[in-house]
């Protein structure tokens, strides 16, 4: 590519990340001073703790989870992977609004799933257990679908060259699979993070309380206005950018290692 | 880990269904000697070689090492005492060629006086020395399959499978590794069945014996001398003649 046409090409990916980033000249629209006060401050920052912590649970149970179905599917033959890819499909198809709807129907105190649960004093509703379990529903079948691909992407013939080196599965998984898939594994998980922690329509009709971020910005916006709405979404941005960026940023250093 | 006895005989007969081709072959070797499977590309020689280490299932037949039976039922990769290099010799891009050459030793066994020795002259003869810290992504393909040779052979297998190990490398270096192969084959007394499309290098590789495959079938097999005296096909006798 000669310098004139990398330039060309730099000056179109600079207008496509103008045009990405346009909506957010809004955050300066002329709506009033923004509202930071304690009576804004409290519930929001009580927002950001319940977002970061309860999505962290829902990450580590994704992975928990979700790192053995991927490496199962991923061995599958073409007709069962097919099948695991629809069933994954499905979660993340539906709008989460409906999302929501189904899971308060099916693991609420009228469901039979739920009722049992109850019984041992798990709420399903309106409680942390029911945030971490939309954001689980929300979450994992993106991280699922990007760790299969992760997967699929390790060349067989190195797991079977450890295999022939005397180590199980198990070992080859660790030692062979893992490192290699590594990168694609952080990629899926950041996905699922960004997809989890900016969750709205599930997590509004399951767990209205204890209220994420996602759930306070619209608390926000029906009790002060915009003007309380603009300070949370930058302090948004700020706890939920850093850990997606930073594996990419990890991803491209390894590129280029 | 479970190594055959000492006088672990090879008893196989492969029966492989391919798209292409059919291929059945049966073979018997001795511990400690060599094989060298010639023939035409195409002729079902990797495949034979790949339905014994286990990296493909064959249809039928059978594979047996001294007492253990690696097919049917298939044995699982990681039971086989088996070294198997192949053109692409699969480094592992994430380590060194240190922890590469390692890979297979048990932990137990990494700190042994005689298993370090035997590193340190597999590192010595194959002139590994100065990559011993290279990530495996940075080395060049013949230093990759000299690397492969001696992670093949620091489990030390009893059965040695070569595919092609020395396709495109120049003269010198496949004169080399040939010379270290012999070399380690009649000390540690391991078996070899080496692959080839060049009878020049598998005579070398494997002077006891060849046997010649054509369209997934044994043609001809015995001394080489034999073959180059009275070839059993017009095809044989073509690939024997010098270019």
């Amino acid at each position: 590519m000669t310098i004139d046409r990398r330039w060309f090409a730099r000056i179109g990916a600079t207008l496509f990340a103008l045009a990405l980033l346009y909506p957010f000249t809004a955050l300066f629209a002329r709506i009033g001073p923004w509202q930071w006060g304690a009576d804004v401050r409290g519930p929001a920052l009580s927002s950001v703790r319940v977002s970061l912590l309860l999505t962290g649970c829902a990450m580590v149970i994704i992975v928990a989870i979700g790192t053995p179905v991927a490496a199962y599917v991923a061995r599958c033959r073409m007709r069962e992977r097919l099948l695991w890819q629809a069933v994954l499909l499905v979660p993340i198809l539906l709008p989460p609004l409906a999302l929501g709807i189904l899971l308060t129907l099916a693991f609420g105190p009228y469901g039979t799933v739920g009722a049992w649960l109850e019984h041992f004093g798990i709420v399903m509703t309106n409680s942390a257990t029911a945030f971490v379990a939309t954001q689980v529903y929300v979450g994992m079948g993106y991280y699922v679908l990007g760790a299969v691909a992760a997967f699929d992407a390790v060349p067989p013939i190195l797991q079977k060259q450890a295999a022939l080196l005397g180590l199980t599965p198990w070992k080859v998984f660790l030692r062979v699979t893992l490192p290699l898939s590594r990168l694609g594994l952080a990629v899926a998980l950041s996905i699922a993070w960004v997809r989890a922690i900016g969750e709205f329509g599930a997590v509004v009709v399951t767990a209205y309380y204890p209220s994420g971020m996602p759930v306070q910005l619209w608390v926000n916006l029906q009790s002060f206005g915009l003007p309380a709405v603009m300070p949370l979404l930058l302090v948004f941005l700020a706890v939920a950018l850093p850990l997606p960026w930073l594996v990419h940023v990890l991803a491209q250093r390894q590129r280029h290692a | 880990m479970f190594w055959p006895s000492a006088n672990a005989m090879l008893r196989a007969q492969i029966i492989k269904k391919r798209r292409d081709l059919d291929v059945n072959v049966a073979l018997e070797l001795e511990q400690g000697c060599s094989l060298g499977l010639f023939g035409a590309s195409g002729a079902g020689k990797s495949t034979v070689l790949a339905c014994i280490a286990g990296i493909e299932e064959p249809d039928g037949g059978y594979v047996k090492l001294g007492n253990l039976q690696f097919f049917p039922p298939s044995l699982p990769l990681h039971k086989r005492p088996v070294g198997y290099l192949t053109q692409e010799p699969g480094l592992f891009p994430h380590l060194s060629v240190r922890e590469n050459i390692s890979f297979g030793i048990p932990h137990e066994r990494s700190t042994d006086n005689e298993q370090i020795r035997w590193i340190e002259t597999l590192r010595d003869r194959l002139q590994l020395g100065p990559l011993w810290q290279a990530p495996a992504s940075l080395i060049s393909g013949g230093q990759a399959r000299r690397v492969g040779l001696a992670r093949m052979l620091a489990r030390k297998p009893p059965l040695v499978l070569l595919d092609e190990p020395f396709a495109g490398l120049d003269r010198d270096l496949v004169r080399e590794l040939i010379d270290a192969l012999v070399f380690w084959s009649r000390t540690l007394g391991f078996s070899m069945i080496a692959v080839d499309h060049q009878a020049e290098v598998l005579r070398r590789l494997c002077p006891q014996r060849a046997v010649v495959l054509e369209h997934g079938a044994i043609v001809q097999q015995g001394a080489w001398d034999d073959l180059y005296a009275a070839p059993a096909t017009p095809r044989l006798r073509s690939l024997l003649a010098p270019l």
